[in-house]
């Protein structure tokens, strides 16, 4: 496998893709905003683009491209459904705290 | 296994048509009886004088003898190999075609004066019609499967006849009762079937007879099977409850279904299988010994009675035991000569009884009745004539034929169902005068209050059958009275057939059907019998006399009757509790059994279990129901931690550990 | 093709019912009737058709594969005739809807009779259920009896749907139904008949299984009942017989004694409890009960004339039942009760709906000359046969047990002294009668020559 390809060290991209990953679960568990779990959501999704990107390249295979552009297409449905959802929330509630959205409860 | 029919096989369309003619009256009566009327009788009956004619025109083919093959053989359809059915027209055959559809068409020709005006007049006919039909195929049938057909719908068919008027909770009963009595004997029937199916493979009479050995010691089986069919059938001890109650169809229905045919179906199917009977002793001990009985228990009973029909019930319980111990002890002849004259004279007596029972407006009870001579002389003849022939008047029927039992009892090694034959003749007398007496001679009682005379519901007495027969006085009575007037002929004359002994026309007749056999003299020549059994039945008439032909006048009479009933003897009047034994020994413990499966096991112990389940699905879902709170958060950290456990397990202990 | 087709017509003509309006009510019945007429006329024009498009390659084969001969011949001709009856005779008030899940019901369960692939068989097994599910869910009274008859039968389903994948994996291939020399065997295969005959025996119902099916009965319309009691029972008897006796037949034998055993329990089971009942469909639902675990044993006796009788009985429990039913609804919907203790006295001013009852529950228990006689008579002596000495004994006794209860049914309903306090309704109707004609001469035709199926129901 030749690694020299790439200008930085692997380790390095996955590390940077990790710590990316990681900020957002936090904000999706720390946060109670919607719109700021939204953006965390979309932060993981760039994470793993990261990833699918970075081992394209070390691979030389295109696959990785095409899923990176899979994920984006589907984050971008899905922010766009998320978003819809947080308005309809916010008209009957008046208010957007994920706490109190509830009725899920079993 | 080489298929052996019995009977000339070949095609004999006049035996299909008789067979068949029947069938298509009842069908055109159920189906246009609303259009027909009155023209539904004429209908059934003219189909019924034709299948008659037919067989008289056809006996030559039943008597025809060719290499040993007697009769006419015709084959129907088969299910599958073993289960062929067919027609066979023999000369027992023949004898029984003769009463169903010759007897069968007096009272058809009865019943529609009988049955004049009521609502299901067609309706009545139809299922006369299906009767004959069905007991038709009975005797005609080729094989037990067939038989037992016919055996079926002779059942149905007197089902529909006992509780013809349906809106009488008591007719219903008994109709219900009659059913499922019979389809004990069905069921029975089946078995012998099983077994036949089993060791022969197959069901046809001439296979099964000619291979009677390789039954070995299952023939008893057989037997006592079939002959639990014919003693439901033929209301033989213990399974005979039925037949008292079936009286509660129309008299007609009594003469016809529960005197002179379905009733002694059993008769036939004994001397039908006398191959079998004739290799196994201990089912004729067994069969004649309950004929024998049934007929001391049927006679005895009949004492008691004071119901006109149920009397007359009875009594044909009582014959019916003679022609079974007559058949059951190897007396054949005389078993079946019973059976042909019985139906003369019973149906004779029959429709008779129903004369007087038209004549006072459906009233049956003999202490209402009284001083009929008079009134209704016609009948009072027509009845002296078939008592004397039920006692054996010698020169009357039914003398020649009890004497031919009696004898044949005697015969065959049973001297002591000889003596019992002796008795119950002397007992038959007795009830048979006593009703003779009751009904005809005296003052008449019918304008006496019922309590007066012991009667414990005289709301009960009395009772019309429904609107369906309202009183009506306007029927021909030319049409009761010619088909009784006709039956006293053969009533008086037919045992003269059985004349002269072993050289007789009977005995030449059924010299094919029934093995000659040689056996020892008997110890009482069969003049010697006679002259007792007309000793004996002398006194029954004496004892008769005594207690109901001088009863002087209707209060007298009265005031004697009211202490008869009062002081009856509760054994007689309770017909020995077999009606209770019976009772509570099947019906109740089915109905108990049926409660708790369906009040207790289905709805608390299966649905119970069911239910735990439930709850255990539950309870189960309540524990883990905290983990779901609907916090977005919360699941995230699941999640998360998830993924950690996961990974953690993976980089540390690994995949093959 | 036909064969397709025989499957399709119903569940499409069922679609488009749909769109017509909800009141088009003798529109929907005319279509109804073309639809089912022409699924017999099918029937009869497709006998011994086989239809196969290969279907899965891995993880084993598996094809869509109809196929019309033998017993499912005689199957899918009762369940199309049944059906017929069903519509014409069908009096509900919501009748395009009801005329519509019966023909999904006829197109699921012609599915199932006719698939020759396990798997296609497991499909339309669950398929089956929906139309009585939603049938019984579309009334607010009957939610909880909907959902026990889909829960008990959806379970028995996933049980087969397992079997079905386990059957598939050992054996390479689904595509077995109807050929011989299928033999399963090894640790597996009493596991995989076991999951069959789960399902099996949830269908049929056998006790303990059947507590489902009283409550089913009762409460499901009469016109979809019939159908139900008279075909989709049969299921499970038929799952037996192609699956079970032709691809477990070593196993089968090993394990009889459990499933005689269920059969002669649900044989008296069926017939005492139905002496206690008082509601008139559930004394048939008892019955039935009772008959099939007849059946059942005869399937576990291993006996030709046996098995030959139990095609025969099949076929008969099917049309006396469907006749039974619809009966019953007729009177259910004229007098609006289904009590013994408030019905009697009917027969004086409706003679023909008491002849039509009558007929019926002559045929159900047991009268000669009707096809129920038949297939008992044969069935019985069969098992005699086998040596199985008390099963015959003891499955006599339900002969007159079913004596009393269908007598004390019919003269329940029909004799006795007129009730003032019954509505006085029109008597049979012409359309009804004709709903019933058909099986009534087949209950005549099978009871007096039944050779023509008996020589082709068990090969």
């Amino acid at each position: 496998m030749d690694l020299t390809v790439l200008p930085v060290a692997l380790g390095d991209y996955i590390g940077l893709s990790l710590v990316i990953f990681f900020i957002g679960v936090a904000g999706i568990a720390l946060r109670r905003n919607p719109l700021i779990v939204l953006m965390s959501i979309e932060l993981m999704w760039n994470a793993a683009n990261l990833l699918f990107i970075t081992f394209a390249r070390v691979y030389m295979n295109n696959a990785g491209h095409i899923f990176a552009f899979l994920v984006i297409t589907v984050a971008a449905a899905e922010a766009a459904i998320g978003l819809a959802i947080v308005v309809v929330v916010f008209r009957n509630a008046k208010n957007v705290d994920v706490d109190d959205v509830r009725i899920l409860r079993g | 296994m080489i298929h052996h029919v019995m009977g000339v096989d070949g095609t004999y369309p006049l035996l299909l048509t008789l067979w068949l003619l029947p069938l298509l009256g009842g069908v055109l009566c159920w189906a246009f009886g609303p259009q027909l009327k009155t023209a539904a009788g004429w209908l059934a009956s003219g189909a019924l004088l034709a299948s008659f004619v037919l067989t008289i025109v056809a006996w030559p083919t039943a008597t025809q003898n060719l290499n040993g093959a007697v009769g006419a053989h015709q084959a129907l359809v088969s299910w599958m190999p073993g289960f062929d059915f067919g027609l066979l027209f023999d000369p027992l055959s023949l004898i029984w075609t003769c009463i169903i559809t010759g007897v069968g068409f007096l009272i058809h020709l009865y019943s529609i004066g009988y049955m004049h005006g009521d609502r299901a007049f067609a309706r009545f006919f139809a299922f006369l019609n299906f009767f004959v039909f069905a007991m038709l195929t009975l005797v005609l049938s080729d094989n037990f499967a067939g038989l037992l057909i016919g055996w079926g719908l002779v059942g149905l068919a007197s089902y529909f006849l006992i509780g013809f008027w349906f809106e009488k909770p008591s007719a219903v009963a008994a109709a219900r009762k009659a059913f499922v009595i019979n389809v004990v004997g069905d069921i029975a029937i089946m078995m012998a079937i099983f077994i036949m199916i089993a060791k022969v493979g197959s069901v046809g009479y001439g296979d099964v007879f000619s291979h009677v050995a390789a039954f070995g010691p299952t023939l008893f089986a057989v037997c006592v099977c079939l002959f639990i069919g014919a003693a439901a059938k033929s209301a033989q001890l213990p399974l005979h409850t039925w037949l008292p109650d079936a009286m509660e169809g129309p008299t007609p229905v009594s003469a016809l279904i529960h005197a002179a045919t379905m009733v002694t179906a059993g008769v036939y199917l004994i001397a039908r299988c006398a191959p079998l009977w004739n290799a196994s002793p201990d089912a004729q001990l067994l069969v004649g010994t309950v004929g024998g009985l049934t007929a001391l228990v049927g006679a005895i009973l009949g004492t008691a009675q004071w119901d006109i029909k149920r009397i007359l019930a009875y009594s044909t319980m009582s014959q019916i035991g003679y022609m079974i111990m007559g058949v059951g002890v190897g007396a054949y002849e005389g078993g079946v000569a019973h059976f042909f004259t019985h139906a003369f004279f019973k149906a004779q007596l029959f429709l008779g009884s129903g004369i007087v029972i038209h004549a006072l407006a459906n009233e049956q009870d003999v202490r209402r009745m009284g001083g009929l001579r008079k009134k209704l002389p016609f009948a009072f003849f027509a009845m002296l004539i078939g008592v004397l022939a039920i006692c054996g008047l010698p020169g009357l029927s039914g003398s020649f034929s009890k004497d031919a039992v009696i004898q044949g009892a005697l015969e065959h090694g049973h001297p002591w169902l000889y003596v019992v034959g002796v008795v119950t003749a002397g007992i038959t007398a007795y009830y048979m005068f006593r009703m003779l007496f009751l009904t005809f001679t005296g003052a008449h009682r019918g304008e006496i209050d019922p309590s007066h005379l012991g009667m414990r519901h005289p709301e009960l007495v009395g009772t019309p059958h429904g609107d369906s027969h309202s009183e009506h006085h306007h029927a021909p009575a030319w049409l009761m009275n010619v088909p009784v007037a006709i039956l006293i002929v053969p009533t008086i004359a037919a045992g003269w057939l059985l004349f002269g002994g072993g050289a007789s026309w009977w005995a030449t007749f059924f010299a094919t059907t029934f093995a000659p056999e040689t056996l020892p003299a008997a110890p009482i020549s069969e003049m010697a019998t006679t002259g007792i059994v007309l000793l004996i039945v002398a006194l029954g008439f004496l004892v008769a006399y005594l207690r109901y032909g001088r009863m002087g006048d209707a209060k007298a009479a009265a005031e004697k009757l009211r202490m008869e009933t009062v002081h009856a003897f509760p054994a007689l009047t309770n017909a020995f509790y077999f009606d209770a034994a019976l009772d509570a020994l099947f019906v109740r413990p089915a109905a108990w059994l049926g409660a708790l499966s369906a009040q207790i096991l289905d709805p608390h112990i299966i649905d119970g279990a069911v239910r735990e389940i439930v709850h255990l699905a539950r309870s189960l879902g309540n524990g883990v129901r905290a983990v779901q709170s609907g916090l977005l958060r919360a699941y995230v950290l699941l999640v998360v931690g998830g993924a950690v456990v996961f990974i953690a397990y993976y980089t540390l202990i690994g995949v093959h550990r | 093709m036909m064969l397709l087709a025989l499957v399709l017509v119903p569940l499409i003509v069922g679609t488009l019912l749909f769109a017509l309006p909800a009141a088009a009510q003798t529109l929907s019945r005319v279509i109804g009737v073309v639809a089912s007429l022409a699924t017999v006329v099918l029937v009869l024009a497709a006998r011994g058709d086989d239809w196969s498009v290969r279907w899965l390659s891995r993880p084993f084969t598996a094809a869509f594969h109809l196929g019309l001969s033998g017993l499912s011949f005689w199957l899918a001709l009762l369940l199309t005739v049944v059906t017929l009856s069903a519509i014409v005779a069908c009096n509900a008030s919501a009748r395009r809807d009801l005329i519509a899940q019966l023909l999904f019901l006829e197109g699921t369960m012609l599915g199932l009779f006719l698939a020759r692939d396990l798997l296609l068989f497991a499909l339309f097994w669950d398929a089956m259920l929906l139309p009585v599910f939603f049938t019984l869910l579309a009334r607010a009274s009957h939610v909880t009896t909907a959902w026990r008859y889909f829960l008990y039968n959806f379970a028995g389903g996933l049980a087969l749907l397992l079997a079905t994948a386990a059957f598939g994996v050992l054996f390479g291939s689904t595509d077995v139904i109807g050929q011989a020399g299928v033999h399963v065997i090894g640790a597996w295969a009493p596991w995989i008949l076991g999951g069959f005959a789960l399902a099996f025996l949830v269908k049929t119902p056998v006790f303990p299984l059947h507590t489902w099916m009283p409550l089913t009965y009762a409460d499901t319309p009469p016109a979809m009942v019939a159908v139900v009691s008279a075909v989709q029972s049969k299921a499970g008897l038929y799952g037996f017989i192609v699956i079970g006796l032709a691809f477990f037949p070593d196993y089968m034998k090993a394990y009889a004694g459990i499933f005689l055993v269920l059969g002669a329990i649900s044989l008296i089971y069926g017939a005492l409890a139905a002496l206690a009942q008082s509601d008139t469909k559930r004394i048939v639902a008892y019955s039935s009960l009772s008959h099939l675990g007849l059946i059942l044993i005869a399937i576990f006796s291993f006996n030709t004339i046996a098995l030959q009788g139990a095609g025969l009985y099949l076929i008969a429990h099917g049309i006396f039942s469907a006749a039974l039913f619809l009966v019953l609804g007729f009177v259910e919907e004229r007098e609006e009760t289904r009590s013994l203790t408030h019905l009697g006295g009917l027969g004086a001013l409706n003679p023909r709906l008491a002849g039509a009852l009558c007929i019926a529950a002559l045929a159900a228990l047991g009268l000669p000359g009707l096809a129920g006689f038949a297939g008992e008579l044969l069935i019985i002596t069969g098992i005699f046969q086998s040596g199985l000495l008390w099963a015959a004994l003891l499955a006599l006794i339900p002969i007159v047990l079913a004596a009393a209860y269908m007598l004390r049914l019919f003269q329940g309903v029909m004799n006795g002294p007129q009730r003032s306090d019954l509505p006085i309704r029109a008597d049979l109707s012409w359309r009804e009668g004709i709903a019933l004609a058909p099986l009534v001469l087949a209950l005549l035709a099978l009871g007096t020559i039944p050779g023509a199926l008996l020589q082709t129901v068990i090969k």
